[in-house]
């Protein structure tokens, strides 16, 4: 039976370290390939000894897809690619391949120089992990071999993000990474076909939330760094450079320019100006009003924002800006969660009297962005990832009772299987149709009809022929068939009047077809051949033996039934 | 367990039972429960129970009937089973009856919560820590822990099925040790009645005919005697082996792969190997019997055997080759006189194998060259190793993916038309025959090697990874070409082939893809490094475009090629192989890399690049180039001063390296050129030594050095720690006569400076220094002091775990607000 199996590595129940194996029509392909930010050891890194027990890697993976370039999309893979030992194709967007190395050696700074971790991957290997990378189109479709293809669609989110379609012959999955239904001020909507895919697996981070408007989010953050910068306070924004940052520097720019404020504007360098480069550079990823406008300005040349320097370094305050989510082990995750004194190196105590502020501006689906996806794409079955058990549990019966479909929500290393149905090409030869057309019915596409023949599978070919060709390229004889029916009549007389009668009752009912009686007593009707007997144990019975070959079966069927009724009582 | 984290824990007990409280993230119970083993690790887990009752309070909330979450619950059973594996902890935990109740039938195994496979996980996870002792042993046995662990076997979780198949191992090992030793005759028995039923489980999978039960089977024996060595394991193998064997009379064999894998671990093990149980029979049957897919891997197991039958090892070499085989075979190619390849010639099943689908015949060829690129470098690989037709076969397989074959054979034919453009195949016929460099081949064969691998450079349908291996592989074989005696250059044909190259190369340094550029530039970095100094070489290559092209690429779009080409530039130039005419701009070809490299350093947007630079320019010093050694000091001075203000810490880390060289060039010949060596510094005159440090002082090594240790970046203040203790020590020995300047105004300004910078305050420049201030504020600085704190990652107050149950605390309460967020 044909079956499509997914199992999460990462990502099953949970946010953080994505990373789902499918298997698809006998190709195994990996979606996402990231890390957990909340570990320091190996559990950051998905536990790849669950594949490397099925021999090689690279034998046993036929691709490895990546969604985006954030951390816990991309985060492993130069140590899947270069330590664990996997040496296949890693298919990403143009984008994603050109910011996803700078984020990798942003983290290796993380892990290596700050945290002092020894055996993390070097430089070079992220550099050899990005040379084996394929980077796609959106909307081409990829040949990852002769039955194994691929094809991006635009996934919001984040600058590069994409959604996938996997296909093997008439077999689909989607997968969506993260996506954002919503156009927001520098990305556009996520958007696919109606693919019909036989799974999506889809991102359910928002599974139950509804979110507010996005206005109403923005005036309220504008409102507040106004505020504070009114007061001749400082407002710190520590955002993740890649992504949101962009989107909050735009939001910025835009505010300064209407007010006409004059405090200057300034983002970290490093990380956020090169990425400001590959937005420049990447610009028809962005948004319809974006690309527009960039022939008369850049959005991302801003006016207002100027690098960071740090002769400006002062005393920050009094407002921090949280703008995403801050893992445990982090002062980030701590401000959040209202502790106002931070024990800091040395023993040495802040006291934060800072204001502080969380506000989310992480671009995914909500719980209508969620349905509004699988509304477009009309998926036979749902499967949920990144995201919480809980809510999960929610949208799944949302899901189920709104589309009719089964939506599963496996937790990491469970493994579910969907049977499918794969139409399967059969030639037929032109022979077999020829006859058919003989028959005087010209194919009709609203009327199926039946067709006989026989089904050759050679080559990994299915072809229907005639029986008879059929014998003939297989160098087979032909077995003759025949079934044989009993039937018992009340006659005391002999077995041969018997079968005088059987003759001219036949005879006289079947007009149209050749009925004999035999030298030997025996009665045929074309090829059905009837046989009088007497009973051994009740001589008023009279045993009719019918046989008949396979090709003469219904005719065969008539007579049995109607010699069952009985013969009609003899006029002399 | 300190007093700051006691007085914490009954708050957060008191939190994890509250259903009502939702946990942050599950990385917090992971990282609490690690915590826990660490301290349970290092002291009595009584104690801490009797000290801390809230933990037991907890472990009892937990088992109330409530809407707890999971994650809580499968943190508690993991928690219950780390106390109890102190035995004297698994009674007091006992008496309360506690254990029954959280691992037996009445705990989450009956309920609801069981549906969670985190709670199934925590449940054997938890068991896993319990079974340490007799006593744990028993209440396996008493509460029935063992039949769920066999129903766990099948759970729909790959990590519950696992960990369950693996705590089996591990309680069937416990349960014998006591009687493991001295019993080597021991029948099956007397066991204890734990691994009877064990045994007896896995005897019954055997028999089944459910392919997934026989898996789980084979997989526990597999962990068995790869962990365990005791003699009972070869009682337990003789009373087992003849089920395993009945395996291979069902058709197909079920469950190959763990049968390969068990077949391998009992072989592996020393006591079963050499017994007499028919193993090598077994094994010898298992090649028989197998498609020549699953044989590869057993092939190849055997093949790494240290003791094994001579028989066994050439049947399993046969298997190994035949894929290769029917590959020459089918191209009308000889298969050599050696004989291995010959009689592997005839399997038919093979051939059906590789011409059933394109499929099949891409992974098994894929097989075979990844085993046989194991086996090629190991001592015990077979012996006389059919060097020639192998070299052969993987020429042919790159012919016949590159469509350049024309087999006359069917066979051959209809293999050309399954392999031709296959990736997969060149990939890993080129790195294949890259590892066949390391044995030799006859001068003919070694030439149609380097015109396979011209072909595979040349050809424009190459994909960039293929072109990265056909790179790599070439070098191997360039590498390797016989040498003259006593001289280390290219031999002739060598030579010759590097003539076709470097067009090659040329053409590909202008790729349109970063990835060809870069792959071409790694190559000619190992070429230069190796053959630079070699006129053969040296005449090819300056008659080439290849020089020119390369100085080009230091201003390539991408950082990656930039940073390759300033290695490659670096390198040529060390040579003397980097002549740029003499122009009115540039007087002095040399100098104008210097001053492009400065030009790189001081303005690439991208930090390879620039790290790039600093390892060219660290060379450099260390060989004396001409430009360096021309006017060093003027050379230091630049480079330290652009390096100091770069944003990468890499670049001002190696700049601490650089100045290290300087350092060590400066104070003249020393025994060690570690940093960290205890031997005595030789000791220096008092005016030799601050004459000595005029030069460092003049290229502003030490105001370089002073700042760095102050770096926000951990891993630049460490270097520069390293460097002054290391500076400090080869001076002590002249401290006296030095002490006088001690108390000068000069070292006051400086240790003032150095507060400010430690304030994380940029302040001005320091200006010139005398070599009498840098000792006296070397000497009055805490460098150890400086370099213990440093020892620690940045994350050290975050990490530990008072921070971690403040977090959980603080946690309480907001997390409604903030919603579980992500990025």
């Amino acid at each position: 039976m044909p079956e499509i199996r997914v199992t999460p590595l990462g990502a099953g129940q949970d946010v953080g370290r994505s990373c789902i194996l499918v298997s698809i029509a006998g190709k195994n392909v990996m979606l996402d390939c990231g890390m957990h930010m909340g570990f320091n050891d190996d559990r950051r890194f998905p536990d790849f000894s669950y594949i490397t027990r099925n021999g090689r890697l690279t034998d046993f993976l036929d691709c490895v897809i990546i969604s985006h370039f954030h951390l816990d999309h991309c985060g492993a893979l130069p140590y899947f690619s270069e330590m664990v030992g996997y040496d296949g194709p890693i298919y990403m967007t143009h984008p994603t391949q050109a910011i996803c190395p700078i984020l990798l050696e942003d983290y290796r700074k993380i892990a290596v120089d700050k945290k002092g971790e020894a055996n993390f991957f070097t430089s070079q290997m992220i550099k050899d992990c990005m040379k084996k990378v394929v980077a796609v189109h959106l909307h081409q479709t990829v040949q990852v071999d002769d039955e194994l293809e691929i094809k991006a669609y635009y996934a919001g989110h984040v600058l590069g993000a994409a959604m996938f379609q996997i296909k093997v012959g008439s077999e689909s999955v989607v997968y969506t990474g993260d996506y954002n239904m919503t156009p927001d001020r520098h990305l556009g909507a996520a958007w696919i076909d109606k693919c019909r895919p036989n799974l999506l697996i889809t991102e359910s981070t928002y599974a139950t939330t509804i979110r507010d408007s996005k206005r109403c989010r923005e005036r309220d953050f504008l409102k507040k760094v106004h505020e504070a910068v009114e007061r001749g306070g400082k407002v710190l924004i520590p955002v993740f450079a890649l992504g949101r940052a962009q989107e909050l520097c735009i939001l910025l720019e835009t505010f300064w320019e209407r007010m006409n404020l004059k405090a200057p504007i300034y983002f970290s360098t490093g990380l956020t100006e090169k990425a400001n480069h590959y937005y420049k550079l990447f610009i028809t990823w962005t948004n319809q009003k974006i690309r527009k406008t960039f022939v008369q300005r850049n959005m991302f040349e801003f006016k207002h924002i100027k690098a960071f320097d740090r002769a400006f370094a002062d005393n920050p305050g009094p407002m921090v800006i949280m703008p995403g989510y801050c893992v445990q082990g982090t002062v980030g995750h701590k401000i959040l969660s209202g502790q106002r004194k931070l024990e800091m190196e040395g023993r040495q105590v802040l006291e934060v009297k800072m204001q502080v502020e969380y506000m989310s501006f992480s671009a995914h689906a909500d719980a209508k962005g969620i349905m509004q996806l699988v509304g477009q794409a009309e998926p036979e079955s749902v499967l949920l990832v990144h995201g919480e058990a809980k809510k999960m549990e929610f949208l799944k019966q949302k899901i189920e009772q709104e589309f009719r479909v089964n939506c599963y929500m496996p937790a990491n290393g469970e493994t579910v299987t969907l049977p499918t149905s794969p139409s399967i090409p059969v030639g037929i030869s032109l022979g077999l149709l020829k006859r058919e057309m003989a028959q005087g019915l010209l194919p009709d596409v609203k009327k199926p009809r039946l067709l006989h023949g026989t089904l050759i599978m050679k080559d990994s070919n299915f072809r229907l022929v005639s029986s008879e060709q059929a014998l003939k390229e297989l160098g087979l004889a032909e077995h003759q068939l025949r079934f044989t029916c009993r039937v018992h009549l009340h006659d005391p007389r002999k077995e041969q009047e018997t079968a005088v009668r059987v003759y001219s009752h036949l005879k006289s009912v079947l007009k149209d077809h050749c009925v004999q009686h035999l030298p030997d007593g025996s009665v045929t009707v074309e090829s059905i051949l009837i046989q009088a007997a007497a009973h051994s144990e009740d001589p008023g019975t009279k045993v009719l033996l019918v046989s008949w070959t396979y090709q003469d079966e219904e005719l065969g069927s008539y007579l049995t039934s109607l010699l069952k009724k009985g013969l009609p009582q003899a006029s002399s | 367990m300190d007093p700051e984290c006691s007085q914490l824990l009954p708050a957060l007990c008191a939190v994890l039972a509250d259903p009502r409280q939702p946990v942050a993230d599950d990385t917090c119970l992971e990282k609490l429960l690690d915590w826990f083993k660490t301290i349970t690790k290092a002291g009595s887990s009584l104690l801490l129970l009797q000290e801390n009752p809230c933990l037991v309070e907890l472990l009892c909330h937990v088992l109330k009937p409530q809407d707890l979450s999971s994650r809580v619950l499968s943190f508690s059973l993991r928690l219950a089973g780390v106390f109890a594996a102190q035995e004297d902890c698994f009674q007091y935990l006992q008496q309360g009856e506690l254990l029954p109740r959280l691992f037996g039938e009445p705990g989450p195994l009956g309920g609801a919560a069981w549906t969670a496979p985190s709670v199934r996980s925590g449940w054997i996870q938890g068991l896993r820590s319990l079974a340490q002792h007799p006593s744990a042993l028993h209440f396996l046995a008493d509460c029935g822990a063992v039949d769920t662990i066999f129903s766990l076997q099948g759970d729909s979780s790959l990590f519950v099925a696992s960990a369950a198949g693996q705590l089996l191992v591990h309680i069937l090992g416990l349960s014998m040790q006591g009687l493991a030793e001295g019993h080597p005759s021991l029948q099956a028995g007397d066991w204890p009645v734990c691994a009877q039923k064990i045994v007896g489980h896995i005897e019954e999978s055997l028999h089944s005919t459910a392919v997934p039960q026989i898996t789980q089977a084979l997989n526990v024996l597999t962990t068995t005697f790869g962990h365990c060595h005791d003699p009972w394991t070869q009682v337990l193998w003789v009373r087992l082996s003849p089920l395993v064997g009945s395996l291979l009379e069902k058709d197909p064999v079920p469950a190959a792969h763990s049968l390969v894998d068990l077949l391998l671990s009992v072989a592996r093990s020393p006591g079963l190997s050499s017994s007499s149980c028919g193993l090598w029979e077994t094994l010898a049957q298992t090649l028989n019997h197998l498609s020549p897919t699953q044989a590869g891997p057993l092939a190849l197991g055997i093949l790494k055997l240290q003791d094994c039958p001579q028989v066994l090892r050439a049947q399993a070499f046969v298997i190994l080759l035949q894929p290769l085989a029917c590959v020459l075979k089918a191209t009308g190619q000889d298969p050599g006189p050696s004989g291995v390849l010959d009689s592997a010639t005839g399997d038919s099943l093979t051939v059906d194998v590789l011409l059933s689908s394109k499929a099949a015949c891409v992974g098994l060829l894929c097989r075979t060259l990844a085993h046989l690129e194991l086996l090629q470098p190991l001592p015990q690989r077979p012996c006389p190793w059919p060097q020639e037709p192998l070299l052969g076969a993987a020429v042919t397989l790159l012919q016949l993916c590159r469509g350049s074959a024309s087999p006359a054979s069917d066979v051959g034919r209809h293999l050309c038309a399954l392999l031709l453009g296959c990736v997969r195949v060149q990939r890993a016929a080129l790195d294949f025959l890259g590892t066949l460099s390391q044995g030799t081949g006859p001068q003919e064969l070694v030439t149609e090697v380097f015109a396979v691998l011209l072909e595979y450079l040349r050809s424009p349908d190459s994909s960039p990874t293929v072109l990265k291996k056909a790179f790599q592989a070439t070098f191997r074989w360039l590498l390797s070409s016989p040498k003259t005696p006593g001289c280390c250059d290219l031999e002739p044909h060598a030579l010759l082939v590097l003539r076709e190259l470097l067009p090659v190369l040329q053409k590909r340094l202008c790729s349109p893809c970063w990835e060809v550029r870069d792959s071409g530039l790694e190559f000619l970095t190992q070429m230069t490094r190796h053959w630079g100094g070699q006129a053969g070489f040296r005449h090819a290559l300056l008659a080439s475009e290849v020089p020119k092209l390369t100085e080009q690429l230091l201003r390539d779009p991408e950082s990656y090629v930039r940073a390759s080409a300033v290695t490659v530039m670096g390198q040529l130039s060390s040579q003397g192989l980097h002549v740029t005419p003499v122009s009115p701009e540039h007087p002095g070809g040399q100098q104008s890399l210097l001053v492009e490299l400065l030009h790189i350093l001081s303005t690439d947007s991208e930090g390879f690049p620039r790290r790039a630079v600093m390892q060219v320019f660290t060379q450099w010093l260390r060989d004396h180039h001409a430009d360096v050694a021309g006017d060093t000091e003027q050379f230091m001075a630049r480079v330290l001063q652009v390096a100091s203000q770069d944003l990468d810490w890499e670049v001002r880390a190696q700049g601490l390296e650089l100045a290290l060289v300087f350092l060590e060039q400066t104070l003249g010949q020393f025994h060690s050129h570690c940093p960290y060596a205890v031997t005595p510094p030789v000791a220096a005159p008092a005016g030799s030594l601050a004459q000595a440090l005029q030069p460092l002082c003049r290229v502003r090594l030490f105001e370089f050095a002073f700042r760095a240790l102050f770096d926000c970046d951990r891993p630049v203040a460490q270097k520069s720690c390293d460097l002054l203790l290391f500076l400090r020590a080869k001076t002590a020995s002249s401290s006296g006569s030095l002490e006088e300047s001690r108390s000068g105004p000069d070292v006051a300004s400086v240790e003032a400076a150095l507060q400010r910078w430690q304030a994380g305050d940029q302040g001005q420049p320091l200006g010139d220094l005398e070599p009498e201030v840098v000792l006296a504020v070397l000497r009055s600085v805490d460098l150890e002091g400086l370099r213990g704190a440093l020892a620690e990652g940045s994350d050290h107050m975050e990490k530990s775990p008072q921070s971690l149950l403040q977090d959980m605390l603080a946690t309480v309460g907001v997390l409604g607000e903030n919603e579980a967020d992500c990025y």
